[in-house]
């Protein structure tokens, strides 16, 4: 055999194959955008299994294609941080296909043609999302059409120390009788801060109430309580009532001279926030459910042991502002929004799978999150290991949501710079509502609507 | 032939200067030109440009009929104003100059030996990564009783803990830079101190000068050059300077200097920035006020002489 004849037959040869076999299988990847948080790895995770999921069923229908999901973690301090790279990183032409972020910016994701509209996608396939609990849709509306889907829903709320309560002399019946107390409007915010600051002048605790140290949404139910109806639907715009900041800041400023909230609250790092409660030197903290994980494992608490839990803790809304107002609660979902891209048909599937009941339960029972389908709370996971998400649900009757407007950031960040003023003693309570004020109407001109 | 030697003579410009100029041009020209850009329009959180106008400088000020030009400050403007004066000031008068120049002055009288480990120990804040050295400032001034600061006060002065971050922010952040910039003045000035011909001390001994008539009439004035140079160059750099303001205290209002402001509203995590347009046109404020500054002092130090032409030649 000729060296030429070699090279005729290995041809040959490789024709035949050729024929035998799909001549080019076509991968499509797709990109994936998401922070590392420890608080929901399989909100990546999912979509990526998904795509196997997807795979199977491209290759049983004999299809050539195949999905590969390009997984883009971030190392974002926190989802603000994480949308404005994102939003970079569209700026410059690299549109990830599917984004997990934080719902407020979705307004902004829009603004920038970065989110496709799924309008159209959702209503096309009913089978995979007539199950979702329907408010957490408006989390992801923006101008009345949906540009995403929601991954995990929360409750945030007051968590009180049992232990602390008792050892300050509060009957069984006091502790027993809070929820409904705050629900009827009879407990107030003042009322909070008075507790904190009896429990810690009568030695039970180090420190009174915590709040995050940082800008964020948990703020917003505060403000609501005092009457801050952060959002005009109607005008799209934000909006902020003097007389509503004024209350706020003055409660904050009666809180931190009682000693319930400590002056320096706000230069706290994250982790001596955390560790003021779980270390169980702060009487009460106000935070979200999915430290709730944290909490069993700070106490020592069986994670399946609901009763030992509450015998400990107390969940409590954020109680109203005045006697007979009603409590305000926050649900802050995540959600996976689709870039605008050639391939967002195939990745508005994807999220349609990661968002079944199976792999949302995985996530949000080990997480903590509460559940986006009706259907998963009748799931065995959800009855045994997600207790305390079935516990909370109760509390979303008094939930909202942040708007979604794409300066609701800058908004948060504007009304915290009084919350930091007042607690430090920098300002005055007017002088803080003066200020905030003026800031709000300078920087955001004509987003924003000042009320009285 | 003229032609061809001064066409080597630009060649040669060319070759020993490119590099510099391109580096200047690229690092210096460049950003202030998009810096000077940016400022004018609405650019934020999108990353596009939809308009240009001066709406970021009117967030800055606000008519006022009092005042002088027709318009005022605006206060959080005012205050980032009033903290970067009292924050370069303080830095560079308490630590980079006059410190620099007593630990230059002490650690040059002590033998070489010792005064090399006292100089090496000064110079650990710059050589530690700005993350630790911030974060060994915020285990120093813990406010509970477990900071360093505070086991120091209780027990050995039995005093109360303070709290710095709440009761003494700026002092703090004074403090964090200049244990780093004293180090620079250190350096230069040892060196500067090292370099004075060695018969002018052995002439003023023999003249019965004692220390302090030594550093009086010998040193100092040997450091003015040295001094001047530190002082421009500090000032300039402590402008601008944020990143240990940010890593110890945060985005907190008690430390938000014209640098910090501008990196709120653009950079920073979680604080509201994204504001590309508005930081760009406080950093365009800095710019004109670094520039002021350092042509003043240039002026008042008289620079230009330093830079000037050797007035006789030396072979």
């Amino acid at each position: 055999m000729t060296f030429r004849s070699l090279i005729a037959a290995g041809m040959a040869a490789a024709t035949l194959t050729g024929a035998a076999s799909p001549a080019f299988a076509e991968e499509i990847t797709l990109t994936l955008w998401s922070r590392a948080d420890r608080s929901g790895p399989l909100r990546a995770g999912n979509v990526v299994e998904a795509a196997k999921t997807l795979n199977q069923m491209l290759a049983a229908s004999g299809s050539d294609k195949s999905v590969k999901v390009e997984l883009i973690e971030t190392n974002a301090k926190g989802f603000d941080a994480d949308a404005l790279d994102v939003l970079k990183a569209h700026s410059v032409g690299d549109t990830p296909d599917i984004i997990v972020a934080a719902h407020e910016w979705i307004g902004s994701f829009v603004q920038a043609g970065l989110a496709a509209n799924l309008e159209e996608h959702i209503a096309a396939n009913p089978n995979l999302y007539d199950d979702i609990i329907p408010t957490l849709w408006n989390a992801v509306s923006y101008k009345g059409a949906r540009y995403g889907v929601p991954q995990d829903g929360e409750v945030r709320m007051f968590f009180l120390n049992n232990d602390m309560l008792r050892k300050a002399g509060k009957s069984e019946e006091f502790i027993a009788s809070l929820p409904a107390k705050v629900n009827a409007g009879e407990f107030t915010m003042a009322d909070m801060c008075t507790l904190a600051a009896e429990v810690k002048d009568a030695g039970a605790s180090e420190l009174g109430l915590v709040h995050r140290p940082n800008v964020g949404p948990d703020f917003q139910m505060a403000m609501a309580a005092f009457g801050i109806d952060m959002y005009n639907d109607e005008e799209a715009r934000l909006q902020v009532s003097k007389s509503g900041l004024t209350k706020y800041y003055g409660w904050l400023k009666t809180c931190v001279d009682q000693g319930a909230i400590p002056a320096d609250m706000t230069s706290y790092s994250w982790d001596s926030v955390h560790a003021a409660f779980r270390g169980e030197k702060a009487v009460a903290k106000f935070h979200g459910i999915w430290n709730l994980g944290a909490q069993l494992e700070a106490f020592g608490i069986d994670p399946l042991d609901k009763d030992a839990y509450f015998k400990k803790i107390t969940w409590i809304n954020a109680p109203a502002g005045e006697k007979g107002g009603t409590p305000k609660n926050l649900s802050h979902p995540i959600v996976y929004v689709v870039g605008d891209t050639p391939n967002k048909d195939l990745a508005a599937m994807l999220v349609a799978l990661a968002s079944q009941h199976v792999p949302n339960t995985r996530h949000a029972v080990t997480t903590n999150h509460t559940p986006i389908n009706y259907g998963q709370m009748a799931m065995p996971a959800f009855q045994k290991e997600g207790w305390g998400l079935v516990a909370g649900v109760p509390l979303l009757e008094y939930a909202e949501f942040m708007p979604n407007h794409p300066r609701v950031g800058q908004y948060n960040a504007i009304t915290f710079q009084g919350v930091q003023a007042v607690e430090t003693g920098e300002m005055t309570v007017d002088e803080a509502v003066e200020m905030v004020i003026e800031e709000l109407e300078t920087e955001l001109g004509e987003d924003v609507i000042i009320l009285d | 032939m003229p032609s061809s030697a001064s066409a080597r003579q630009a060649s040669n410009a060319l070759i020993f200067l490119g590099p510099a100029i391109i580096l200047l041009f690229a690092l210096l020209v460049v950003p202030i030109v998009v810096d000077l850009v940016v400022a004018f329009t609405d650019m934020a959180q999108t990353v596009t440009i939809g308009e240009f106008t001066t709406r970021q400088f009117n967030k800055l000020v606000r008519p006022s009929d009092d005042a002088w030009f027709g318009f005022e400050l605006r206060g959080s403007f005012y205050r980032a104003l009033s903290l970067t004066a009292i924050y370069v000031f303080c830095t560079l008068t308490i630590f980079n100059i006059t410190f620099g120049l007593i630990l230059a002055l002490t650690t040059t009288a002590l033998s070489d030996r010792l005064g090399a480990f006292f100089r090496a120990v000064w110079l650990l804040p710059r050589m530690s990564p700005s993350v630790v050295y911030g974060l060994l400032w915020i285990w120093v001034v813990d406010p509970t009783e477990r900071g360093l600061l505070n086991q120091v006060l209780i027990n050995v002065f039995g005093l109360e803990p303070i709290n710095m971050m709440l009761d003494h922010p700026m002092v703090l952040i004074v403090m964090a830079n200049g244990f780093i910039g004293a180090s620079i003045g250190m350096l230069i000035l040892t060196s500067a101190i090292r370099s004075i011909p060695k018969h002018l001390f052995h002439a003023a001994r023999a003249d019965g000068a004692g220390p302090m008539a030594i550093t009086w009439h010998i040193v100092l004035p040997a450091l003015r050059w040295p001094l001047s140079y530190i002082t421009v160059f500090q000032t300039l750099s402590l402008l601008v300077s944020f990143e240990y303001i940010f890593l110890i205290m945060g985005a907190s209002r008690s430390t938000m200097t014209m640098a910090m402001l501008a990196y709120t509203k653009t950079l920073a995590p979680d604080i509201g920035s994204g504001q590309y347009a508005y930081g760009a046109a406080i950093t365009l404020i800095l710019i004109v006020i670094g520039m002021a500054t350092a042509m003043f002092m240039w002026r008042m130090s008289n620079m230009k002489a330093l830079l000037a032409k050797p007035k006789i030649e030396v072979q």
